[in-house]
């Protein structure tokens, strides 16, 4: 049987699947679906300094090999998140991720710096790509402002490692990548999803209340696996940085595409919806995989693809 | 042995019977099932098991790759869809689940062509349930098209206790209910005239917006009817219907100040209260308890927290 474990980011993961932020709730809603012990570590939905509502519903429409969704970050904020999360989290079999949200520099400054001091938290994500809030994308946008957000949030992490979600929604998400490498982040997850619409023609009227929301499933794979191609051959691969890769995964075959591309790791969202299980198949899939490949260890695949112009490898096939 | 819990199962389809224009009731069978109470729901994965798109034969580099079909699939009701149940039987040799469904888009479409034998992956059972009515109280049950399913399965709960059923719909055609004798036209008198109720000893008044069958008109009109005329002293509604039929139901109801339990209907992706879009605008019942936005009201998820809504909380 292969070895799926991995060690990301100092932690050491039974595999390298992972979920992805706002699919999986804070931990005990698939409780009863998902075997927890196999899950590499656990994202939990993002939190902000202050508890939200979330936007008018309706928040979600299904969409061809996908979903648009416009949440609004509904979350319990920080207070009721430290008193009524942590306790759950704390019971989690496998290392829990925290996403953090926010506003301003202080708003996140502040929500992350509460989590460094919490021993059942492993690591801690920065959503700066939202595209369901009014002002969600500027950081995630900018790279300048996004590096120093990192470092800000750096400062008062000094014990955790740092993660930063990076949006599609840009013109170069290399510039942005290496921003948050600048500002000190420890890992790079990506991608989030697609800034989206879908029209109602008898209406006439956008069928998401927010107008436009975020797309994401199956639709996005192939875009996600270029872009992270791109982040890891420009940027995070040189820096020794890793990438945890996400976008339509649903198969343990697309997980395998996500690691040749440059992904240390895969994470399964909007799958979640669908088979809450999936993280466990795909962890089985994969073993399967590597066994008959003759691959030894998962870091042998990460960032594996061979471009057209890349010299031939001189590896024989299996 | 023990019941199980909640989970994923895969059942088998025991039969799939047209009932009326659009209308099937599906029954699904497993051979255990966690218990379930009329109210709740199951979210059923509308397309068939998607294939393992294989690893087909090793690339070889001196020629291109077949398109394996990962890509390539036609197109399918992604998310699943939820489904109140319409009725459990516990039989020897296992569970039976009753649904009715109508065939409105592509997940519905798939169902319609089930044959049995055929495999269906259903996650469940979710959602609350309907409390049942005080002794003294009579059952009004008011059902409007795809909402009347669950009054079914309460209704199986209610033998021999006093209630009624209302059931509605835009025509005769589309009202998906066995039908044993035809109404007079324009009653909202009882009568045992649905087979799926008077084989609970529950009398129905039926609805047609076109007037061709039974009272002609809203079911929320011969609601109101039925009770200026018809109803007992102390009555408990229950609904389920399209939105505005439903808001209607609960005004009545908070008019009279009758109890009134609502089954809600929300696009849901998960149905487990992780995604958060189910939600529904209720009053708070002490704003001084979190969340503190919006003071007096707050969202509360159809998939968790509901399906089932106390019509006076509901502000939609």
């Amino acid at each position: 049987m292969s070895d799926l474990s991995i060690n990301l980011l100092g932690l050491k993961l039974v595999n390298p699947i992972l979920t992805c932020s706002g699919t999986c709730g804070y931990g005990k809603e698939y409780a009863d679906f998902l075997d927890f012990s196999r899950l590499g570590a656990f994202v939990t939905k993002s939190i902000t300094r202050e508890e939200r509502p979330g936007n008018e519903p309706a928040r979600i429409v299904e969409t061809r090999a996908g979903m648009l969704n416009a949440i609004g970050l509904a979350n319990v904020g920080l207070d009721r998140f430290l008193a009524e999360k942590i306790p759950m989290i704390r019971q989690m079999p496998c290392p829990v991720i925290v996403n953090v949200a926010g506003h301003s520099t202080e708003d996140y400054v502040e929500t992350c710096a509460a989590m460094d001091g919490i021993d059942c938290i492993a690591a801690v994500e920065l959503n700066v790509s939202c595209p369901n809030v009014s002002d969600g994308l500027t950081f995630g946008t900018h790279p300048g402002r996004l590096a120093e957000l990192t470092k800000q949030v750096k400062n008062v992490l000094p014990h955790k490692p740092l993660i930063v979600k990076l949006s599609p929604n840009v013109d170069d998400i290399t510039l942005t990548a290496r921003a948050t490498i600048d500002g000190g982040a420890d890992a790079i997850s990506m991608i989030n999803t697609f800034t989206a619409m879908s029209i109602d023609i008898y209406k006439k009227r956008p069928r998401l209340a927010n107008a436009t929301g975020g797309l994401s499933g199956p639709a996005i794979k192939p875009i996600a696996l270029h872009l992270i191609s791109r982040v890891y051959r420009a940027v995070a691969a040189a820096a020794g940085v890793p990438i945890i890769g996400m976008g339509g995964v649903q198969t343990w075959q697309d997980a395998v595409e996500f690691f040749l591309a440059g992904s240390s790791a895969v994470a399964v969202g909007t799958a979640l919806f669908v088979d809450p299980a999936t993280p466990n198949k795909i962890a089985d899939g994969l073993a399967q995989y590597l066994t008959q490949m003759k691959i030894e260890k998962i870091a042998d695949l990460i960032g594996a693809l061979e471009m057209p112009k890349d010299p031939v490898s001189t590896a024989p096939y299996p | 042995m023990n019941a199980p819990g909640r989970g994923q199962f895969t059942t088998t389809v025991a039969a799939n019977i047209p009932l009326c224009r659009e209308h099937y009731r599906l029954v699904l069978s497993l051979p255990r099932f966690a218990p379930t109470r009329p109210g709740q729901f199951v979210q059923i994965e509308c397309h068939a098991e998607i294939p393992d798109p294989g690893d087909g034969e090793p690339w070889q580099r001196d020629t291109w790759p077949r398109a394996r079909g990962a890509e390539l699939r036609e197109p399918i009701a992604m998310l699943r869809r939820p489904f109140s149940l319409a009725g459990r039987r516990d039989l020897p040799g296992g569970v039976e689940l009753d649904i009715i469904h109508r065939e409105v888009g592509l997940g519905s479409r798939w169902l319609a062509a089930l044959k049995p034998g055929d495999p269906v992956g259903i996650l469940g059972p979710l959602g609350n349930a309907f409390a049942l009515p005080a002794p003294t109280h009579t059952a009004v049950l008011v059902g409007g098209g795809v909402g009347i399913p669950p009054m079914i399965y309460l209704a199986s709960q209610l033998a021999h206790r006093p209630a009624v059923a209302l059931a509605g719909a835009l025509c005769r055609d589309l009202l998906s209910l066995t039908i044993t004798s035809e109404p007079p036209r324009g009653s909202c008198a009882p009568a045992r005239i649905a087979e799926e109720f008077s084989a609970f000893g529950i009398p129905a008044i039926l609805a047609t917006d076109d007037g061709s069958c039974g009272f002609g008109g809203y079911v929320t009109a011969a609601l109101e009817a039925y009770l200026d005329n018809h109803a007992p002293a102390n009555v408990t509604i229950y609904t389920c219907g399209p939105e505005a039929m439903m808001k209607r139901v609960a005004e009545i109801a908070v008019a009279r100040g009758v109890d009134c339990q609502v089954a809600v209907e929300r696009a849901m992706a998960c149905g487990l209260g992780t995604c958060q879009s189910c939600c529904i605008r209720v009053k708070k019942s002490d704003p001084a308890q979190p969340p503190l936005i919006g003071q007096d009201w707050c969202y509360r998820l159809a998939c968790t927290d509901g399906p089932i809504f106390p019509a006076k909380q509901l502000l939609w």
